[in-house]
């Protein structure tokens, strides 16, 4: 019960903050079906330039198209979730700059929780339904033989690649503190270096690979997931050969250590915090 | 160990060091240079339970910084806090339930949903019992009206509705300790005594600690026993309201209404050496200005009286305003009261 209360308790009030964000973003109501249908049909452009090319080759380095669907809708469910639930995490820079964390800083719950639920980005339930239905389609098509033991794999590494993207907005957007702009730049051009974790990173050059696997591992929420489900293997990186499969199945360190890093480098911002002039 | 206690507390604010315009911006981007600006330094702060404490000081003296360090917001760049028995930047959730903070700039209330709404978000947040938090919201309700308040919507409250909305936000949770930041700052002289005589029963009936910064040193005299007085990040003095009137608010004034404008007002200078005097708006008003130290008001007013036709009179009381005033010009050496 004791457990329970401890862990339940921050969801609830979690999810009531959140709530009254909801409830302020429905006020506007006409911005609410923009916002959502603006996300999908962006996205799905991208899905129709992902088909166009398949109907021209039939694979991209052994990777089928329903296979590079489940890569690219990946992305879109962690940004979706992203956007839906922890959307606050982009406010970050506004909040430093303006001094608006202040009375975050006043009230009995973690600060970094308050931060990210002081906005909803309704776009990501877009992203989220669009990223579902392509994940949907895609496995309808891929006759994977689904056992216990993977579907369980999948449902973790969903998870985890959710949190390495939260834990990966939080840390680029941690920056806010030692960058002090109104504006999150510095975390939104990271967000779009993101945007290369869409498709086989294979395909890139070995400097790329490394990228978005070591420095900022965006390819952790996509890539190494679909390869660990898929039992993908054979990857050969600046002519090194790695197994892949294993990088999937790291995913769930990868995702600790991206929310760790989020924490530590928010924590430390925390420090430089300024506040604003009165 | 005080309620509030710092030691050396001091904060360092790193500013770039930009030449003036976009050239100077752009410069700025490839050569990199800081100044380092003491915004608190040096502050030694005691507060005992119960106090009513005034931090008093000119735009930029340190103020709003020394609050932010006390509460946790900012972290000290040396020196000591302790605020209830916790370091505040440290342990802010433990700190959080000890203290409440209105910021009279700011609101803490969400924007966008009703005011009976965030109050009860915060009650979710500060885990207060039901009971509890309709028997406080009752309490309030005398002096700051929150009926009428409670289903307008946050962006739409007036100031004045937003600062009691703000004072019942900070006070929920029964904090020992409650800092006000510019409380009054644009309020109109109704809302100003509501806010006032809200915050002088908090202090008698919960034995709140009040901590307050502000301009409106009617804010001081109203609540307050104790002044401290800040200057470019110093506390310059640290001691009672009335000791320092008693010190140095010695100029007294009395304003005079005669029957004529005075035929020479230098003979009613002559017959009381050490006055000034200063003309009315009109030509039958007359001011005298004198040390009460050196000139009896009786004597002003013998001397006014043999000279002029005098109607009435009043005297101004010495108020802590003139000390201010005189602080923030740079006038007064307020070390003497310390001695």
């Amino acid at each position: 019960m004791v457990v329970a209360s401890r862990i339940g308790r921050p969801i609830v009030l979690y999810a009531r903050c959140l709530a009254v964000q909801i409830k302020a973003v429905l006020e506007y109501q006409a911005d609410f079906w923009i916002l959502m249908m603006a996300s999908v049909l962006m996205n799905l452009v991208g899905f129709v330039f992902l088909w166009t090319i398949f109907s021209k080759i039939p694979d991209v380095d052994g990777w089928t198209f329903w296979q590079v669907v489940v890569i690219y809708a990946l992305v879109f469910v962690a940004e979706g979730v992203g956007s839906l639930f922890f959307e606050g995490t982009w406010n970050l820079a506004f909040l430093v700059n303006r001094g608006e964390l202040d009375f975050m800083l006043l009230r009995p719950v973690s600060p970094i929780s308050q931060v990210m639920n002081c906005a909803v980005g309704i776009n990501g339930l877009g992203n989220l339904l669009l990223g579902g239905t392509l994940i949907g389609l895609s496995l309808s098509h891929l006759h994977i033989h689904w056992t216990l033991g993977r579907v369980a794999l999948a449902l973790l590494l969903l998870v985890s690649a959710i949190a390495t993207k939260i834990g990966l907005n939080l840390a680029t957007n941690a920056s806010a503190f030692w960058i002090q702009s109104p504006f999150s730049g510095f975390a939104f051009s990271m967000h779009q270096l993101g945007d290369l974790a869409r498709y086989p990173i294979t395909i890139y050059a070995s400097a790329v690979q490394a990228l978005i696997t070591v420095a900022v591992p965006f390819a952790f929420i996509s890539f190494f997931p679909a390869a660990a489900v898929f039992s993908k293997n054979g990857w050969r990186l600046g002519g090194v050969e790695l197994p892949l499969r294993w990088f999937g199945l790291a995913t769930p360190l990868v995702a600790v250590y991206c929310c760790w890093m989020g924490v530590f480098l928010f924590r430390r911002g925390l420090r430089r915090y300024e506040s604003a002039g009165n | 160990m005080a309620l509030i206690e710092t030691r050396g507390m001091t904060k360092v604010f790193r500013t770039p060091l930009k030449g003036p315009g976009l050239a100077g911006s752009v410069k700025h981007l490839f050569t990199r240079r800081f100044t380092d600006r003491v915004a608190v330094a040096n502050v030694d702060l005691t507060i005992e339970a119960g106090e009513a404490v005034a931090y008093v000081g000119p735009n930029g003296a340190g103020k709003s910084t020394t609050i932010k360090m006390l509460t946790g917001i900012l972290v000290p760049t040396s020196g000591e806090v302790h605020a209830n028995g916790v370091v505040p930047h440290k342990q802010r959730i433990q700190n959080a339930r000890n203290i409440g903070v209105v910021f009279g700039q700011r609101t803490q209330l969400w924007w966008d949903i009703p005011v009976r709404e965030s109050l009860a978000l915060l009650k979710e947040i500060h885990r207060i019992p039901q009971d509890r938090y309709e028997a406080t919201l009752q309490s309030f309700n005398e002096l700051l009206e929150l009926g009428e308040l409670l289903p307008v919507i946050g962006r739409r409250l007036s100031l004045g509705q937003r600062m009691r909305a703000d004072l019942a936000a900070a006070l929920l949770h029964d904090p020992k300790i409650l800092y006000l930041d510019e409380p009054t700052i644009g309020l109109d002289i109704s809302v100003k005594d509501r806010v006032r005589a809200f915050i002088k029963q908090l202090i008698a009936e919960r034995g709140t600690t009040v901590m307050l910064t502000t301009h409106d040193l009617g804010d001081i005299e109203d609540i307050c026993r104790r002044i401290v007085i800040i200057d470019e990040g110093r506390i310059i003095y640290d001691g009672d309201l009335q000791a320092v009137k008693d010190t140095f608010a010695r100029e007294r004034s009395m304003h005079f209404q005669l029957h004529h404008p005075p035929a020479d007002p230098a003979a009613i200078a002559a017959r009381v050496p050490g006055v000034k005097l200063v003309a009315g708006e009109k030509p039958e008003q007359l001011g005298v200005h004198f040390d009460r130290f050196e000139v009896s008001a009786a004597d002003v007013v013998a001397a006014v009286m043999t000279e002029a036709d005098v109607i009435d009179f009043h005297i101004d009381e010495p108020a802590i305003e003139d000390v201010i005033r005189k602080v923030y010009a740079g006038q007064l050496d307020l070390s003497a009261a310390e001695a």
